[in-house]
Formats: C-alpha cells, sequence, structure tokens
C-alpha cells in the first residue's frame, strides 16, 4: 500500500539515522583527507565506493573527478539535484590540514559529502524510492574553492577542463542538461538561534591573475638599471586601497589578492612579480566596474615604476539566487526538525561576502544553498571545526530529504509548481557565452 | 693718472671698504627686516637703487621685474667683471627676522649679498683704483634666486611678466650679461658646509627643473555619493607612493632630490578633491640625471590620475642648470681671499645638493659662488642667521674686489686669459633653447 508523505519522510529519517554512525565516518575521513579542487582523487573513490554499497549506480571521473549518482523514482518526472562538495582549502595551521600540502577541510565540504550520501540513504528507501515521481541526481562536485588559479588554468590549457570549478564544468559538460531543480546545504558557525539559514544572496567575483614585468638587476650596485616590478606591485596595491570608498555599501564590493611571487632573490631587482586578485561584488556591473578599477591600479603602478603589466582576466561565480518557492519547502522540513525560533531567513539583499559556483547554476535553473550550523571558528579560518554532526550533517541530510519527497511526490506536483513559479536568468547557452566572454588578457606597456 | 702697483689698489680697496664698514652693514641689516620673495622686492629694489644713486654709479632698473645693473668704468677698455647679490628673501615661518605679514624672511643671507656687492662698488670706487683697471664691473643686483612660489610666478609667466621663474636666467635672457665677460658673487653659510672654513671655495651644485602639478577628479558628496566622484587626492597620493617606490633607482652621485609638497589638498571634507595641486623640483647633480629623474617623476604623475580614473595636468619650468665653477677664476679667488683670513680658512667645498641659478651663469661664462662662513642655522632653516657681519660684508667684499683688480690690472690680461681658457658648456642661445626645451605642458588622463 502506498505511505503517505508524512510517513514517507519518517520512513526516510529512520534510514538516516539507522546509518549515523557511518555518515559521521565518511564526513571524518575526508576531514582527514583534504584535497584540493580537481584532485580529490581519494574522496571521489570513498563517494563512489559508498554509491556503491548504497546500490545507487554512478559515473565518475567527470570534471577530472567528480561524481553522478541517478536515484530514479517509481515514474519519470522532473530531476532533483543534491550538491555535495568535495574540495578542501589550503590553511596550514588547520588542526586537520595535510601536513605535506597544508591543505584542509576549513569550509565544512565534509560534511556535505556526508549528507548527499544521507539523503541517498533515505531516499533509497524502497517505499520512499517508489513514490517519488522523477529522478533525485547525487552530485559529488569537485573545486567549489576558487584558488591555485595557475595550477587550473595550466589543466585547463591541456583542455583537461575549461572553466575553472566544479559546477561549472559540469554545467558546461552538460551534466545539469537533464536537472530541473539543485539544492545542497553549507554548513556555517552561526549560533544556536539560527539551526538553518536561507535565503540570502551571495557576491559574484571574477580573478585577476596579474603579472608585473620589470627589468632585472643587482640590487645593491645597479638599482638604477632596473625595473622594479614589487614596487610596481606596492603602487598598484594601494592604488587599489584608495578607491574602496567608491564602491556603494549595497554594491558589497571586495578587492583582495595575494602576491604569489614576490620576487626571487632579494639580491636582484624583482623582474617578475604575481599577483592574484579577486573582484567580488553583488552585480555583474558592480563587478565589472570594480574589476575595471582593478585594472587601471595595475596598469598605473605598472606605469609609476615604467614597467609592464599582463592582466588576465578569468571568471569566476555569479551572485546566488536562492529560489525563494523551494526555499519554503525546505524551511517547512528545516522547521520540522529544529523548531521555528531556530530557522532564519535572510532577506534576498542580505548578502554574504563569499562566493560560491551554486550562484552560477542559479542563472540556469531553481537552486537554494541554505546554510546549517553546527560549526565553530571563523570559515576557511584555521579554527573552523564541527561542533555538532547532527546539526552539521544529519539535520541537513533530512531535510533534504524531506524536500525531495515533497517536490516529488503527488505526480511532483510541487516541482512542477517551482518550476512555474521560478524564471530563470539565462539559459545555459547565455551563461558560458558570457563566461567565456570574460577570458581576456590585456598588456599594459610602460618598460 | 698716477700709476699704482697692485698691491697699492688692493690696499685702498681695503681701506675704503674698511672705512665704510658700518655703512655697508647697514645696508644690509635694512634689507634683512623688510625681506621680500623673488620678483616681489619693490621696497629692496629701491633701496639698492638709491644706494646706487647715492655712489653715483649710473644704473639700470626693472631687469628681469626688480632687478638693477650698475657699472663702474675702469680707466680703460677691457673685459666686464659681474658681481651678483641677490635681492630675495625666502618664506620661512617663525624666523626672527620674518615679516610678520608675509613671513617672508632672509633665512639665507641674501641681505648680506647686498652689502659685499656694494662694499665692492666702494672699494673700487676708492681714489686712484678704477683708473688703473682694464675694463668694467657690473653690479647686478638680481631677482628671485630662491625658486618659490611657483604658481606666483608662473603666472607671471603666462602673462608675459617673466619667461623664466629666476632672477638670473632672466637677466642671461634679457641681454643684461650679454656684455658681463665672468661672474662672481659670494653667499654665506654656516660653518659645517665650509668645513669649519671661514671661506669655501669650488662647490658643485644640483641643476634641477620645477613642476606645477594638478590632478583633476570630479567632485561629489563624501559621505552620500563617494561612488559618484573621482578623488584627485588620492591620485596625489598614488602619485607621492608612485615617486617614493623610485627612490632606489637614483644612483647616489647623481644626488637626486625629489621633494613636493601639495599647495592644495582639497577644498571641503565633505567633498570629494577634486582639484588637487602639487609643486615640486627635481634636482640632480647632471643635467642628464635630473632629465631622467624628471621622467619617472612624471610618470608617477601619471599614474596618480590613471588609477583613480582622473586627470593630471603637469606643468615643466625649467628650473636652474647645475653649476661648475670656473678652477682659474677660483684660484684667484682663493690666493686673494687667503690673506684676508688666513691660511688654512679657505677650503675646498664638495657637492650641494641644493640648486642656484648661478649654475646658469656658469653655463655661459666663468663664475665662481664662494660662500662665507657667517652665518649659524639651518639654511632655509628659522634659525638661519648671519652672525658675523664683518666677514658677511666688509671682508666678502674685499676678498671680490681684490680678485677684480687682479682680474682687470695690466690690461685685464688675467681676466682675458680666465676667459680664454674656458670652454663655455653653451652659447647663450643654446642656454636659452635648452631652458625653453626643459619647458612643457601636458595633460594626461581619462
Amino acid at each position: 500500500m502506498m505511505l503517505g508523505i508524512d510517513e514517507l519522510k519518517t520512513a526516510a529519517i529512520a534510514a538516516i539515522d539507522q546509518r549515523r554512525g557511518w555518515l559521521i565516518e565518511i564526513a571524518e575521513s575526508v576531514l582527514r583527507n583534504p584535497e584540493v579542487g580537481f584532485q580529490e582523487a581519494k574522496t571521489s573513490r570513498l563517494v563512489a565506493d559508498a554509491f556503491s554499497q548504497i546500490g545507487i549506480p554512478y559515473r565518475d571521473q567527470i570534471a577530472i573527478t567528480g561524481i553522478k549518482a541517478v536515484l530514479s523514482g517509481g515514474r519519470p518526472g522532473p530531476a532533483v539535484a543534491i550538491l555535495g562538495e568535495m574540495d578542501a582549502l589550503r590553511v596550514p595551521d588547520h588542526r586537520y590540514s595535510d601536513p605535506s600540502t597544508g591543505v584542509a577541510h576549513a569550509c565544512g565540504h565534509n560534511c556535505q559529502i556526508g549528507m548527499i550520501l544521507g539523503v541517498a540513504l533515505g531516499l533509497s528507501v524502497p517505499e520512499v524510492r517508489d513514490a517519488l515521481d522523477g529522478q533525485v541526481i547525487f552530485m559529488a562536485v569537485p573545486a567549489e574553492e576558487f584558488i591555485d588559479i595557475e595550477e587550473r588554468l595550466r589543466i585547463r590549457e591541456n583542455g583537461q577542463i575549461g572553466l575553472l570549478s566544479g559546477k561549472q564544468e559540469f554545467i558546461r559538460l552538460g551534466e545539469f542538461d537533464e536537472v530541473d531543480i539543485a539544492m545542497m546545504v553549507h554548513t556555517s558557525a552561526t549560533s544556536e538561534h539560527s539551526k538553518f539559514s536561507l535565503g540570502g544572496t551571495s557576491n559574484g567575483h571574477l580573478v585577476k591573475q596579474v603579472e608585473f614585468i620589470g627589468k632585472s638587476a643587482h640590487s645593491g650596485s645597479a638599482p638604477h638599471q632596473g625595473v622594479n616590478a614589487l614596487q610596481a606591485a606596492m603602487v598598484g596595491m594601494n592604488a587599489l586601497n584608495t578607491q574602496r570608498e567608491t564602491f556603494a555599501e549595497s554594491d558589497t564590493v571586495r578587492l583582495h589578492g595575494i602576491i604569489t611571487d614576490g620576487g626571487r632573490s632579494v639580491n636582484s631587482v624583482p623582474s617578475s612579480v604575481r599577483y592574484e586578485g579577486r573582484v567580488r561584488g553583488a552585480t555583474s556591473e558592480s563587478i565589472a566596474d570594480a574589476a575595471s578599477k582593478m585594472d587601471r591600479c595595475m596598469k598605473a603602478g605598472a606605469l609609476a615604476l615604467g614597467a609592464n603589466v599582463k592582466i588576465t582576466t578569468i571568471p569566476g561565480y555569479f551572485p546566488i539566487k536562492n529560489d525563494r518557492w523551494l526555499g519554503e519547502l525546505f524551511k517547512e522540513s528545516a522547521t520540522r526538525l529544529v523548531g521555528r525560533s531556530s530557522v532564519s531567513e535572510l532577506g534576498n539583499s542580505v548578502g554574504r561576502g563569499g562566493s560560491t559556483d551554486m550562484g552560477d547554476l542559479s542563472q540556469i535553473m531553481p537552486v537554494i544553498h541554505p546554510y546549517a550550523s553546527g560549526f565553530t571558528g571563523l570559515g576557511h579560518g584555521r579554527d573552523y571545526m564541527v561542533r555538532d554532526y547532527d546539526q552539521a550533517l544529519i539535520y541537513p541530510a533530512k531535510a533534504l530529504a524531506m524536500t525531495v519527497i515533497d517536490l516529488l511526490t503527488a505526480q511532483a506536483e510541487k516541482a512542477k509548481e517551482v518550476l512555474v513559479k521560478s524564471d530563470r536568468l539565462m539559459t545555459k547557452a547565455r551563461y558560458l557565452a558570457l563566461q567565456e566572454s570574460i577570458f581576456s588578457e590585456d598588456l599594459y606597456e610602460s618598460l | 693718472m698716477s700709476k699704482m702697483t697692485v698691491d697699492e689698489i688692493k690696499a685702498s680697496v681695503a681701506a675704503e671698504i674698511d672705512r665704510r664698514s658700518d655703512e655697508l652693514i647697514d645696508i644690509a641689516k635694512h634689507i634683512l627686516a623688510k625681506p621680500e620673495p623673488g620678483f616681489r622686492e619693490q621696497k629692496t629694489s629701491k633701496y639698492v637703487g638709491d644706494q646706487f644713486e647715492k655712489l653715483n654709479i649710473p644704473f639700470e632698473s626693472g631687469i628681469g621685474l626688480t632687478g638693477l645693473k650698475g657699472v663702474l668704468e675702469g680707466g680703460s677698455s677691457g673685459p666686464t667683471v659681474g658681481v651678483f647679490g641677490e635681492l630675495d628673501s625666502l618664506i620661512v615661518l617663525g624666523h626672527p627676522h620674518a615679516d610678520s605679514l608675509t613671513n617672508a624672511a632672509h633665512a639665507c643671507g641674501h641681505h648680506a649679498q647686498i652689502g659685499n656687492m656694494l662694499a665692492v662698488a666702494v672699494g673700487l670706487q676708492a681714489p686712484g683704483v678704477l683708473e688703473n683697471l682694464s675694463g668694467r664691473v657690473a653690479l647686478l643686483a638680481v631677482p628671485a634666486e630662491e625658486y618659490i612660489e611657483i604658481e606666483y610666478r608662473d603666472d607671471l609667466r603666462v602673462e608675459g611678466k617673466l619667461e623664466f621663474l629666476g632672477g638670473k636666467p632672466e637677466f642671461i635672457k634679457s641681454g643684461a650679461m650679454d656684455d658681463v665677460d665672468l661672474a662672481m658673487m659670494t653667499h654665506t653659510e654656516n660653518r659645517d658646509w665650509t668645513h669649519d672654513g671661514t671661506i669655501g671655495v669650488g662647490a658643485t651644485n644640483n641643476g634641477m627643473v620645477a613642476k606645477r602639478i594638478q590632478f583633476l577628479g570630479v567632485a561629489s558628496h563624501a559621505g552620500g555619493s563617494p561612488h559618484l566622484g573621482t578623488n584627485a587626492l588620492n591620485a596625489a597620493n598614488i602619485a607621492l607612493m608612485g615617486i617614493h617606490a623610485q627612490r632606489e633607482t637614483f644612483r647616489d652621485h647623481d644626488t637626486i632630490r625629489v621633494h613636493p609638497i601639495i599647495t592644495q589638498g582639497g577644498i571641503a571634507v565633505s567633498s570629494v578633491p577634486a582639484d588637487v595641486r602639487m609643486e615640486t623640483f627635481v634636482r640632480g647633480r647632471t643635467i642628464d640625471a635630473y632629465t631622467s629623474a624628471a621622467k619617472k617623476v612624471d610618470r608617477a604623475l601619471r599614474a596618480g590620475a590613471m588609477a583613480v580614473g582622473g586627470r593630471v595636468k603637469i606643468t615643466t619650468v625649467s628650473g636652474y642648470a647645475p653649476i661648475q665653477q670656473d678652477p682659474l677664476l677660483t684660484s684667484i679667488y682663493e690666493m686673494n681671499a687667503t690673506p684676508l683670513v688666513g691660511d688654512g680658512n679657505v677650503v675646498q667645498m664638495g657637492h650641494r645638493s641644493g640648486s642656484t641659478d648661478m649654475g646658469d651663469v656658469s653655463q655661459v661664462m666663468p663664475a665662481i659662488h664662494p660662500y662665507a662662513a657667517a652665518a649659524t642655522g639651518k639654511a632655509h632653516g628659522d634659525d638661519y642667521v648671519v652672525e658675523d657681519y664683518e666677514l658677511a660684508v666688509t671682508t666678502a667684499g674685499k676678498a671680490m674686489a681684490h680678485t677684480i683688480v687682479d682680474l682687470l690690472s695690466e690690461n685685464g690680461s688675467r681676466a682675458n686669459e680666465v676667459i680664454s681658457r674656458f670652454t663655455p658648456p653653451m652659447t647663450k642661445s643654446q642656454y636659452l633653447a635648452f631652458m625653453r626645451s626643459l619647458q612643457s605642458e601636458e595633460e594626461y588622463g581619462e
């Protein structure tokens, strides 16, 4: 006999609870084997094994390390993707950093892997699976953190990737072509009062690879014969700081960067200095404006010293638009799990300064990217640590599974409603064309 | 005409200067009390003119606006020796002799130069002296040696009242130096700079160009809408950083000095500054050194404008050329100064990174610019005062007058020897072309 929707949810929750220990073990195992984006070989293997165990067919090596597992419901219908990110950051002083590489899960992605397997367990309960009108597509995606740009550009040159992040590549490769709706939950260190927070937006961004080219000379005996690329970079970076008050608060512009090569030997005038800059903003216009200011400051640095500068612009992420209707469904499930007072909602204009490639996906389909607490410390910091696996992994898995049940049962009425009510910001083709148009190289010569 | 020996001539020159010493020192002190910056020396100019009249010295005035040129004729024809006295003061807040209204102050001792120039005049007017000399002495009271108030002077330039912003370049251009063959002057200094000597000779000086800079942005409410403005003060800041970032590319022996000031840094703090102005000098030991450094300064200024998306106007004015003191003229001077101050008290000086338009004169004729260590305190500082007027006016005047006697006696043979040994780096027309080539106006930006 057919179970009612509440009974389906109860069954899914029970299945998740039953394997709670295994899910946490998986998250811990990922935590202890941190790997940076597009290099998540061990993590990918672990996820593949887990899907094998659960009994869901999958494909691997998508965008190098990505995995896609498809759970088909009882009847055809819309496809809902549940995403988990595999990659770690480079935070060498994190407690769980890999001592040889300095790589660490300082953004809690390891719990996301636990979450998608939890959802898979919950929805694989035969009664639940058969009650779904549509497909659930589990994706373990590589490379959400937009780092190691030079390395990624290198593998892009080799043709191994086309865009520099995991979800971008999944889109480009057509892996989202049959997906209608996508969801994931990110961890956070927000307070007890906000075990889940929904809505809000994120900054979009782009990346600037800047190379100052000067002329080497003996720093002690002939500095007048050199052109100091490091000084050019300093002038450029200081100039950048003077622009900050020209950004409207509502644009939440962030201009920041690191020097990836600041000179090779102190007794030689640095002739090649590299700066990796990030331009973030709430809208494409504000990103473009801030990016042009970064460009002119870097050129000014070169001009001041009589150096050259090469600026390579790499498309980053779009600002996220969380789907309101999908958010409401998720909120109901979250509320049932943790109580109304522990679920908070951010207005769609409330920005988080960071960026995610879930923003890219949100341009072409309805998505949500809520946050689940359960961590302490600063995201991307040395002290970002799980405090409560129930809150950071188990509840989110349950909430996602419940939301899928809401979406895809009863002839997938709710999923279809979301698809009707939500407007798509752009087509996949438009998205890819926009990203491609941002790739550029600009050489400014003053040497 | 009674024929006198050179020693007899020098003795009567010295006696006459000594006799009128108090009067000459009073003249210097009178000027000290009424300081006027360059191209504004109306009172000082009138006062010097009055002294020329009292001495029955024919003179022209209004050369380079406020300059004067008096001439003493020798008994027979021959070369002309120019003796400079600079009319202008500085502007130094808190100087003990500063004008309470204008803050003008003789913090570089130029007032003493008028005293020692007139000492030369009275000495050579001693009975029997001039008639024994072959040639002439031009007494050149020049305006504006200090290269300051660039905006004011550049406005005079734009109005066509000046072409160059210093007194001696204007004298050269006007033709006032055309009949002068060699030149000298005596500047005051403190004993640190003369290495404890009483008189220092042979110093070299940096040359320089000056820049008047205007950053143009877009004004906007600094609180309400800074994103609609373009901040010209930030442009200036970045430009300054750009200049500083290049300092290690200046070679030590080029003694480059770049020292800007902001003459207008914004109008109201609540408005994004849209018009910010700076002045700077770019100094260096050789013409190549400072013109090359000036290019680095220009690109840093452009970078400031570029970085904020604004504009910059750079007006370059030609400044002063480096000095080269004529060695033969120096040795003649030294021979005359030594008996006055004692053996070992005339010392050779090294390079000085300041600038003087005597450098310009030295490009076109043999010139010397000795220093009399009569002052204490830091030159151009609020504590620079002439203490030893006897040395600054009387002794300095005697040393120059005696040198002139050596130059112009014996049919001016020593002067002619100095002139014939001297290879001018530039002719007057080359000098003027060079100065004009340095002048430029550039506007750069979006």
